[in-house]
């Protein structure tokens, strides 16, 4: 695509990669085609729906509303980096465990938005969950069993919501 | 009957998969020598095609290749029950809504691919737009579909409706209506087309029955079903949406014209403009009911705006009818329910299939012949709920599980237990 | 001002295709050679659960932990129709197909066992992945193991069945049939809401929910279900709608124009399963996946009138529509 390509470094699940990428690049793009991470889904490509949430420098951002060389210097967590190889993280197993999972295509996002509601306040009221997801639709669910998911999951993790 | 494993809720099976991002939707499937592909939508709702001009959008970068009608003139159209709908609108045809396609586009990116599309020009000769299916079925309205606008018609007769109205101290009269709802799914449509060696064409595009897709896109084309193969990703979500076809007839066309594996994907608004919707439906309902509460007679007409195309509309609005007096036993019913063309987003199945809508109206009747009668709503219910013995709008006598009754005492029970109150 | 209202709707929906259509299911289970099971079919999951349902019932029938079950998803090339993932019928009807087919290979399995103890049929059992003598544990038979001995005698350790059961075509002059639909499924919503006078916001405070679906295979999905159908039920009531103009152009083709409820619109809701058997449904199941989200919009609909005495007639109810009829109401006083 030419030579208007900008360098960027940018480490993804606490791997450093160093890129070209195109100024019109989106970050998600740049997570599924060019890094292989399809964790993370496209729902809505306008910032609406949330299941391109990610973590980026520890706030959840939508990667469809951010361009790719945005993101240099920075540091992601994508759905691939939760949990230690084939050991799942407790926000993880608390969606298993309480039924949270449906459709799944709102799931890695979710787990996400959940991940920094518990790293900000390791015991957060239902009202505060609610709030926290509220950016994260979900057809399938009604929210009730993601909300008790990570309610579930605090408990578990006992106010170390740094983990992972 | 509970046993070890059944009546217990066990970890779902695919919930690994999705909780790690690892379940496979067909949005995350890439080939390699991938091509993409996406089509022009109709400019206007209802039109007569004149002129594709595709010289500019050929001469973009990247585009390898731009399909029409004319390149594929033996093309039937598909549908779930009715063959009526077209994947390519060619010249000197009709486009009946705005998702008609024109073109389909394929080229070695998206972006190059989109850019392609807007180069594309289009004439044509603007027809009357219909988008009250009232209108559709007035004498003089253009006709959407060459039969004419009402797709078709079902009846419902049981017991005799004039003695029953005969019987009633109140009659009660309402019109309901419900609206153009959208699935959803928060899974875009998408899928990946490849051609095997054999002349295969495999498909990877989530659909709610994998069998009937295969089928349909395999007579459309004109191929044998062998030729068809359908795999079925992880499905992001479905709710009635994914059983028409929607990107798969167009993969397989595109696939078998350029030889390399072809990839689409939906943005939001075109899954919106172009694939199905909950079919609108008005509802007119005579009741008539004895000071007691009983109901003696059931009157109902059914309208449905199954949009451009009838998808599962046959099927959907008449179950609209046919579930016109819900769990209620009511001895004497009589109904129609009408099926029509607009030039509307063609509607379809959608989770309850008509009778999601009729309940709607059912229910708002059932309360205002409560609040008439001066009965408790939830008295009256319990006075007309079918219990074992009782018979459908249909005919159909109820032998067993008939637990209606007990659903309404336990929802009751629970809801005071949370502390409601019932006024 | 806030006024709080409660309203009620009771539902039924047939369910599978009925009125006669040619709707069926078929699977077919295998044992490995490692002794797991395989069980085909190519009903769609989207995300209500079926694979898991299927993988239970095959579970139960043959006495091996779920764990042990290997799915084969959906692929023309290799699964029969398992139907569509509609009509409510997947748990029904492909929930038949694998028990069915389970029973079959139960008893393929047992034919094979007795031939090997030289012992009749009351004095084996199924455990955890083997065949057992009563009261000589010790010599029980893992599935493996058996599927290396009929492997060696030429015998598969495999079986295919359907589910097809007949429904009527109802007579076209006036609808009338015995069995139009397979089974009913019944469900009963009460839900609370407080209306806000000045605005005509609704917020739904409130909800229970239940539903007779026989006999719960896993009733964590039949809460799943009902929770999400609900919620759709909500969006339906309150919200949703795509809106046409005059010349057939969609007006709101996006999430920002066409508003869907977020985790702050759904209220915690109860699910109260009531299970009255259904005697052709596998273990007495009916299917819930629709009629999960029917009754939710008449509630609240009932429960606006029963909070500010506006009757709304078509949906959804925006807070345009319900100040628009407040002030009617105030007028016509």
């Amino acid at each position: 695509m030419g030579d208007n390509r900008l360098m960027i470094k940018v480490t993804v699940n606490d791997r450093l990669y160093e890129l070209q990428v195109d100024p019109e690049l989106r970050l998600v793009d740049l997570l599924r085609d060019e890094l292989g991470l399809t964790g993370t889904k496209e729902g809505c490509g306008k910032g609406e729906c949330g299941a391109c949430t990610i973590i980026m420098n520890g706030k959840t951002v939508n990667s469809c509303m951010v361009l790719a060389f945005q993101a240099d210097g920075s540091e992601i967590l994508t759905i691939e980096g939760m949990g230690d190889g084939e050991e799942l993280h407790p926000i993880q197993e608390a969606f298993i465990r309480q039924g949270a999972v449906q459709c799944g295509y709102c799931t890695p996002g979710m787990v996400l938005s959940a991940k920094a509601i518990l790293d900000k306040n390791p015991n957060p009221s239902e009202e505060e969950i609610r709030k926290g997801i509220s950016g994260n639709l979900c057809r399938c669910t009604g929210y009730q069993k993601i909300v008790d998911a990570i309610k579930d999951a605090a408990e578990v993790m006992g106010g170390g919501g740094d983990e992972r | 009957m509970k046993g070890n494993i059944v009546g217990h809720s066990v970890p779902k099976v695919d919930a690994k998969a999705k909780v790690t991002g690892k379940a496979l939707y067909a949005t995350d499937l890439y080939m390699e020598d991938m091509l993409y592909m996406q089509v022009l939508r109709a400019p206007y709702a209802h039109a007569v095609i004149r002129k594709i001009d595709l010289a500019q959008a050929l001469a973009v970068p990247g585009i390898v290749r731009i399909i029409t009608k004319e390149d594929l003139p033996g093309l039937k159209n598909h549908g779930l029950i009715f063959k009526d709908q077209p994947a390519l609108v060619g010249i000197g045809e009709k486009v009946r809504f705005t998702g008609d396609t024109l073109a389909i586009v394929i080229g070695e990116s998206n972006i190059q691919v989109r850019k392609a599309i807007k180069k594309i020009k289009v004439e044509y000769d603007k027809l009357e737009v219909i988008t009250d299916p009232l209108r559709a079925m007035e004498e003089d309205a253009v006709t959407i579909h060459t039969a004419g606008n009402i797709v078709c018609t079902h009846k419902l007769d049981k017991g005799d409706i004039v003695r029953g109205f005969m019987e009633a101290d109140l009659i009660v009269y309402n019109e309901f209506k419900t609206q153009h709802v959208e699935h959803i799914t928060l899974q875009p449509d998408a899928g990946l087309a490849t051609l095997e060696e054999d002349d295969t064409i495999c498909i990877w595009a989530a659909t709610q029955w994998l069998h009937d897709t295969r089928v349909d896109v395999a007579q459309a084309m004109g191929l044998p079903v062998e030729k068809i193969r359908i795999i079925q990703p992880a499905i992001g979500g479905a709710f009635g949406k994914r059983e028409d076809i929607i990107a798969q007839l167009h993969l397989a066309i595109a696939v078998r014209e350029v030889k390399r594996p072809v990839k689409t994907i939906y943005s939001r608004e075109e899954s919106i403009i172009a694939t199905s919707k909950r079919h609108p439906m008005i509802f007119r309902f005579r009741t008539g009911v004895k000071k007691d509460g009983t109901l003696t007679a059931w009157e109902a007409t059914v309208i449905g705006d199954t949009g451009a195309y009838a998808s599962s509309g046959p099927a959907v609005v008449h179950k609209g009818l046919y579930h016109c007096t819900g769990p209620y036993d009511c001895p004497n019913v009589r109904g129609v329910a009408y099926t029509v063309y607009t030039n509307n987003t063609y509607a379809g199945a959608m989770r309850g299939f008509g009778a999601t809508q009729t309940a709607f109206a059912y229910e708002s009747q059932m309360d205002i012949i409560a609040e008439k009668l001066g009965i408790n709503p939830i008295e009256l219910r319990l006075k007309n709920a079918y219990q074992v013995g009782s018979t459908t709008p249909n005919g159909q006598k109820l032998y067993a599980s008939v637990g209606v009754k007990e659903t309404i005492i336990k929802a009751v029970e629970a809801f005071e237990r949370l502390g409601g109150v019932i006024r | 001002m806030k006024k709080r209202g409660v309203g009620i709707a009771s539902v039924m929906f047939g369910f599978g295709y009925g009125e006669g259509f040619p709707d069926h299911s078929t699977a077919s289970i295998r044992i490995k050679p490692d002794g797991r099971v395989e069980v085909k079919t190519a009903a769609a999951d989207v995300g209500q659960g079926v694979l898991t349902v299927v993988s239970q019932i095959a579970a139960e029938i043959l006495g091996v932990p779920v764990e042990s079950i290997d799915l084969v998803n959906g692929d023309t090339a290799v699964t029969r129709s398992s139907g569509s993932t509609s009509a409510t019928r997947q748990t029904f009807f492909t929930g038949n197909a694998v028990m069915n087919t389970a029973q079959i290979l139960r008893s393929i399995i047992f034919d094979l066992a007795v031939k090997v103890y030289g012992k009749t049929y009351p004095e084996l059992y199924f455990e955890n992945s083997c065949v057992v003598p009563h009261g000589a544990e010790e010599k029980k038979i893992s599935f493996a193991e058996l599927a290396k001995i009929a492997a060696e005698r030429g015998e598969k350790l495999e079986a295919e069945g359907s589910y097809f059961p007949i429904t009527t075509p109802p007579d076209p002059s006036n609808g009338q049939g015995e069995r139009v639909y397979v089974s009913y499924t019944f469900v009963t919503t009460i839900a609370e809401v407080e209306i806000d006078l000045g605005t005509g916001q609704v917020e739904v405070i409130r909800m229970v929910a239940a539903p007779d679906v026989g006999q719960a295979i896993h009733p964590q999905n039949v809460e799943g279900q009902m929770e999400g159908g609900s919620a759709q039920g909500i969006g339906m009531a309150l919200m949703e709608e795509i809106l046409f103009d005059e010349y057939g152009t969609l007006l709101n083709p996006n999430l920002s124009t066409y508003l869907i409820p977020t985790s702050l619109d759904v209220p915690r809701m109860q699910t109260v399963i009531v299970e009255d058997e259904e005697p052709l449904g596998p273990f007495g199941a009916k299917g819930i996946g629709e009629p999960a989200m029917i009754s939710t919009a008449p509630a609240i609909i009932n429960a606006i009138y029963n909070a500010c005495g506006v009757r709304i007639k078509e949906l959804p109810a925006t807070p345009e529509k319900i100040l628009r009829e407040l002030k009617k109401l105030a007028a016509g006083n």
